[in-house]
């Protein structure tokens, strides 16, 4: 209900400071009060008993004059004081017992009408009436006698020959949300506002509701209020089943809404201009200086504050316009549009409104949307799907929509994307079904993904020979971590110290079983142990300047690295499981069972609807045209020459001519196509979702993407070896399971990876040196990046920065042991700028090639080739150790049961 | 690829502690109670620093300290959901090789016994020998040492194998024997030949012993560590509470952030694999 608390733009604790100064003479002495009030009123009456109308204009300001100082003598007034008043009802002061005796207000209000409304006097009774209802110490508009006169007024407004002149908008909108603003104090108006106004006004019941519909899309404090107005008529109808019938069913809000959104889509920038070759998700200060995407911003979240407070009757009604008038006539087309730019542009706004929706059901719609909604014969998914493979930053902007989509742990989704090829089990062999559900007991898992490092990027290799040799775990996770620990602090590690270990069980324990578990919880709670402190494990790295890290031992630090990942891996499991507590099923290979589950969507070249679209083609940028990576190139010649061998030759490479031809048409990038999978592979064979075969080639391509690419790509397979569901967690974590042949393992696309870079760093004497600076950067980097975030994340829900999605790795772990942030800051402010800049950078100063003046093209892709191959040996390792931690969490992980009743 | 974690029999895992082959006498082992640095009280300092040396000098062979600390986590994970019926376990403050432990016994012979253990894992885990298991005082049981107390388990774990063997099963094991009593090859003879000859005269041991141990059942633990399992008399003050919150506790994520949604969401009906198709709720 944020969106409530933060109306009232005259809250009760204005109004009662405005009420104890002393702003008008007479606030003293209610008697006096209504003497000057009577005193007032005989002059005014004076005026109105004077039926022939000679418009006098003096006549007017005399009854302005003194209708203003009644007005604020009324809004002044405080109730009376109960002994003496009516017998009935709250006790009211005298002088609104006069005005309602009186009929005062009524009788203004007519003979204004009567005499033609000017839009000085309408604006002059607007304001009157705003200040009252707005300042008054008495619920008013509990009385007929003043809400009367006011629908009167608003009638007038809503006349269509008469009706409101724009200069008055502001008037009349302030007038409005003060009175949806005491309505939503007292019930009892709405209800009032609802039989009253037929009386008055005929055909529309809700007057108030009918002004303020055109103002729900405007821009600026005018809408803003419209629309807090509005809000609480919502929640006002939440409880009033015959007001939410008459929104409706009556009114134009929901259509109004809807449609609104499209009007006010159709209006954001076909193409995004984009700062840095970083930039792949729309962040609020992306979007703040784009007023028109403000605009719609500030018309979804109204959307969201709508689903969130009205009645059911309206939301369905709402979300139904928003499905049928936004989302498929406008974001369905947007999104298949040809040209790059206006691909790369819907994809990041459909994430942006993915991360601004707070609103289950509003999400529903969107994921609904995306799952289910056929556009041209594909859902909204397979189209984004195949832009993953693209190489430009439409897939930067693709994956970034993908983390959002998993960050929802949403069943429907995850089913979608992967669990519905995973279900039946075809992935593995037979023999192997049962180990599904089996977790990393022993770290065979771990050590392999570790034992993945590749030999080149063990750069202390040398400095760490004394180390026992027997300990292959800890000579890879130590090295990696020297590596790390050399390049920040530019100091030989000569001997590490024997490490000693932790029992981190104990510290493990407490935290599982906590009272909850059957095994061991009974005790614990007794001897109340401070665990956090209790080893160096518990020793919080949390805060990067805490004194811990101006006085680590090296002991320390290389220990607390691995550690990092593994608490961030427990940390992440854990939210995981959380989430997908609620699921309809524990996905395990026997529940759902794979006999009964549906047969897996066939790969896409067995079903010719599909294949209208290549399944997988990739954007090269002009940047390194020239040199197309050899292997994809061999790739598309083979995935053409096999689909020329297809029986609907024809249609399809027509179908990859377009699709060619409109990549072409953009100018600015060339295709290649590069299918994930042979394109004339049976239908029968097992096939584990479009989803993963593009992830998988995309990872296997490593070597080929740029920096951003592999951060966002690592991260959102790490994201996906945080679910606890089995299918999937064997399928991604178990390194002994045996799959099909047809099914690549994670596994050996990391292996192969491996091998590339081992075969690049043999063909590069100078790898070395080229990696650490690499990491060099990376380091600079992380730590720009984070010292710009903290607490200056965006209000988003899920807003990510780049670096945030990759914390483990690249940001957060390395910056922990930054001796001074400020400095460091400074420093990499400084490298980073050099960096942006583009000129004689760090960063492009490791590299041959890189360097201003000498640069022919074929120079240029080449260093872009070479740089590209480096960041991805850095990646690399860091997702290598991220996957490690993450096999072994998983292996003590309990599940959460299920949610017995709502959570807070 | 080798994978022998894929190829055992299906019913193994639960028939692991019935599995009850005569093996060959053999003397009682001593027990290596892990040294315990005297200092180790205090326990806001970070007390593993100095972690027990056994720790550091039993890991060498091919794990790594974190695959030993994890595959005890897991152990103890599988422990948990295991929710064995009146056993409690607890690892050791000091070292993750140590668990102390508690059975109750229901009914049958032993019924109301509160027994006290520690399982002692060897430190060359999943590789060794089958854990320990040693009663804090020596029950009498044929299948448990009289003078150490420890009980035999090795009988129902002739060969330790990873993957197919785990804590739990020990555990489950040490509740096992005494409502289903062995007395072949016993480690207490006398309890043995009382069993099968004098059946009463067993029994009013068994009863003394079980008198005998919830006497002690108040002592200070033996061993010197904050989370040796310790009893005390009902105390309303300390106990009601803590009762009360073991009731109520619900475990949440140790990040749960209050304000982000992290619930998981799903529209999927129960035995459906299709998204959305759960029937509105009201609620979406």
């Amino acid at each position: 209900m944020s969106w409530l608390s933060r109306l009232n733009p005259r809250g009760p604790g204005s109004r009662s400071n405005r009420s104890a100064a002393p702003s008008s003479p007479c606030t003293a002495d209610p008697e006096t009060c209504l003497m000057v009030f009577e005193n007032h009123w005989r002059q005014v009456s004076w005026v109105l008993e004077q039926r022939d109308t000679s418009s006098f204009s003096d006549d007017l300001t005399a009854v302005r004059n003194n209708t203003d100082q009644m007005l604020c003598l009324l809004a002044e007034e405080r109730p009376a004081e109960s002994a003496d008043s009516g017998s009935c009802g709250a006790p009211i002061g005298p002088i609104l017992e006069l005005v309602i005796t009186e009929n005062i207000l009524e009788r203004l209000v007519q003979w204004h009408v009567r005499r033609g409304l000017d839009p000085d006097s309408q604006g002059a009774l607007l304001k009157l009436f705003e200040m009252l209802i707005g300042q008054s110490q008495q619920p008013l508009l509990q009385h007929t006698a003043v809400l009367h006169p006011l629908l009167r007024l608003l009638g007038a407004c809503a006349d269509p020959e008469l009706g409101c002149p724009p200069a008055l908008e502001n008037s009349l909108v302030l007038l409005l949300n003060q009175v949806c603003v005491s309505m939503a104090r007292q019930p009892v108006v709405l209800e009032m506002l609802f039989h009253a106004a037929p009386a008055q006004q005929g055909s529309t019941n809700l007057l108030i509701f009918s002004l303020l519909v055109p103002f729900i899309h405007r821009d600026g404090a005018i809408g803003q209020q419209a629309r807090d107005a509005l809000l609480l008529v919502m929640a006002a109808s939440a409880s009033h089943e015959a007001v939410a019938r008459y929104i409706a069913e009556n009114s134009y809000f929901c259509p109004v809404l809807a449609t609104g959104l499209s009007a006010l889509y159709s209006s954001l920038p076909r193409k995004i201009e984009v700062r840095g070759d970083d930039w792949h998700a729309l962040r609020r200060e992306d979007w703040m200086g784009v007023s028109s995407l403000v605009l719609f911003m500030n018309s979804l979240e109204f959307c969201n504050a709508v689903v969130q407070v009205v009645h059911p009757v309206v939301r369905s009604q709402l979300l139904d316009y928003l499905h049928n008038g936004f989302l498929v006539p406008v974001m369905g087309p947007a999104l298949h549009k040809s040209s790059v730019d206006e691909m790369i542009a819907s994809t990041a706004y459909l994430d942006l409104f993915l991360r601004s929706i707070t609103e289950t059901s509003l999400l529903r719609t969107f994921l609904r949307f995306i799952l289910l909604h056929c556009h041209d014969n594909d859902t909204i998914l397979d189209t984004l799907l195949t832009r993953i493979s693209s190489n430009s930053r439409l897939c930067m902007v693709s994956l970034s929509l993908f983390r959002t989509l998993l960050s929802l742990n949403c069943e429907d989704v995850m089913l979608q994307l992967i669990l519905r090829f995973l279900l039946p089990c075809t992935h593995v062999m037979l023999s192997q079904r049962r180990a599904i559900r089996e977790t990393d007991m022993y770290g065979k898992s771990a050590n392999k993904f570790l034992s993945l490092i590749p030999e080149c990027c063990r750069l202390n290799a040398a400095a760490s020979a004394e180390r026992d040799e027997d300990n292959p775990f800890w000579s890879k996770v130590f090295e990696t971590f020297i590596v790390i620990k050399t390049i920040e602090k530019s100091v030989n590690i000569s001997t590490p110290p024997r490490h000693s270990t932790p029992s981190r069980l104990s510290f493990f324990m407490r935290q599982q079983s906590g009272g909850g578990g059957s095994g061991g919880g009974g005790t614990s709670t007794s001897t109340n142990v401070d665990l956090l402190q209790s080893g160096p494990s518990g020793s919080h790295p949390l805060s990067p300047d805490s004194p811990k890290h101006q006085t680590h031992t090296e002991a320390f630090d290389w220990d607390a690295g691995y550690l990092e990942y593994l608490k961030d891996a427990r940390r992440d499991i854990e939210l995981c499981s959380w989430a997908c507590r609620d699921w309809s099923a524990p996905y395990d290979g026997e529940n759902p069972s794979p006999n009964t589950s549906p047969p897996p969507p066939a790969p896409p070249s067995s079903n010719p609807s599909v294949t209208l679209f290549p399944e997988h083609f990739s954007f090269q940028r002009e940047g390194n045209s020239n040199t197309p990576p050899n292997q994809q190139r061999e790739e598309a010649a083979a995935s053409l020459s096999s689909e020329q061998q297809e029986e609907e030759e024809e249609q399809r490479s027509s179908a990859l001519d377009q699709k060619l031809t409109d990549v072409r048409g953009d100018g600015s990038v060339m295709g290649v196509c590069s299918p994930a999978r042979p394109l004339n592979q049976p239908a029968s064979q097992p096939y584990t979702g479009p989803f993963m075969v593009v992830l998988f080639a995309k990872l296997e391509n490593m070597l080929q993407n740029s920096l951003y690419v592999n951060i966002l790509l690592t991260g959102i397979v790490a994201q996906l070896a945080c679910y606890p569901q089995p299918l999937l967690r064997s399928f991604l974590l178990n390194t002994n399971m045996v799959f099909q042949p047809s099914v690549k393992s994670l596994i050996q696309v990391l292996g192969s990876v491996k091998n590339r870079i081992e075969a690049f760093a043999a063909s590069h004497e100078d790898f070395p040196s080229m990696l650490r600076k690499a990491q060099q950067y990376l380091v600079a980097r992380g730590k720009l990046d984070w010292a710009d975030s903290p607490a200056a994340v965006p209000p988003l829900r899920r807003s990510d920065s780049l670096i945030k999605s990759r914390k483990p790795s690249l940001g957060d772990l390395i910056l922990r042991h930054t001796n001074s942030p400020t400095r460091a800051r400074h420093a990499a402010q400084l490298a980073f700028a050099h960096v942006r800049d583009g000129g004689q950078s760090l960063h492009s100063a490791l590299f041959r090639g890189g360097s201003a003046g000498t640069s022919s093209l074929e120079k240029q892709a080449e260093a872009l080739r070479v740089k590209n191959a480096v960041y991805s040996a850095v990646i690399f390792c860091e997702f290598l150790k991220e996957l490690a931690a993450l096999a072994q969490e998983h292996a003590v992980t309990l599940p959460f049961p299920q949610n017995q009743e709502a959570e807070e | 690829m080798f994978c022998p974690f894929y190829n055992r029999q299906p019913d193994e895992e639960q028939g692991g502690h019935a599995d009850q082959k005569t093996s060959p006498a053999r003397t009682s082992h001593k027990k290596h109670l892990p040294p315990i640095p005297k200092n180790a009280v205090p326990i806001t300092k970070p007390a593993s620093v100095g972690t027990p040396s056994h720790l550091a000098n039993g890991t060498h062979a091919s794990y790594g300290p974190f695959y030993l600390e994890y595959s005890l986590m897991a152990e103890f994970t599988l422990v948990i959901k295991q929710k064995l019926p009146g056993i409690y376990v607890q690892p050791s403050y000091k070292s993750a090789l140590m668990w102390f432990g508690v059975i109750f016994i229901r009914h049958g012979l032993y019924q109301d016994g509160v027994f006290k253990f520690t399982v002692y894992i060897p430190d060359n885990y999943p590789d060794g020998e089958c854990p320990k298991l040693v009663f804090d005082t020596p029950v009498f049981h044929p299948l448990v040492d009289p003078v150490s107390g420890e009980l035999d388990v090795k009988r129902a774990f002739t060969k330790w194998r990873r993957n197919h063997n785990h804590i739990w099963q020990v555990l489950m094991y040490a509740r096992t024997v005494f409502y289903k009593i062995n007395t072949a090859e016993p480690l207490n003879p006398e309890a043995a030949v009382l069993y099968e000859k004098d059946g009463q005269l067993f029994k009013s041991k068994v009863v003394d012993g079980v008198k005998l141990c919830n006497s002690h059942l108040f002592d200070q633990p033996k061993v010197d560590d904050p989370f040796a399992i310790s009893f005390s008399p009902w105390n309303p003050a300390v106990h009601d509470e803590a009762k009360e919150r073991m009731f109520t506790f619900k475990r949440r994520p140790e990040e749960h952030h209050k304000g982000a949604q992290v619930s998981g969401l799903s529209w999927v009906k129960p035995g459906s694999t299709q998204p959305f198709s759960k029937v509105d709720s009201p609620q979406s």
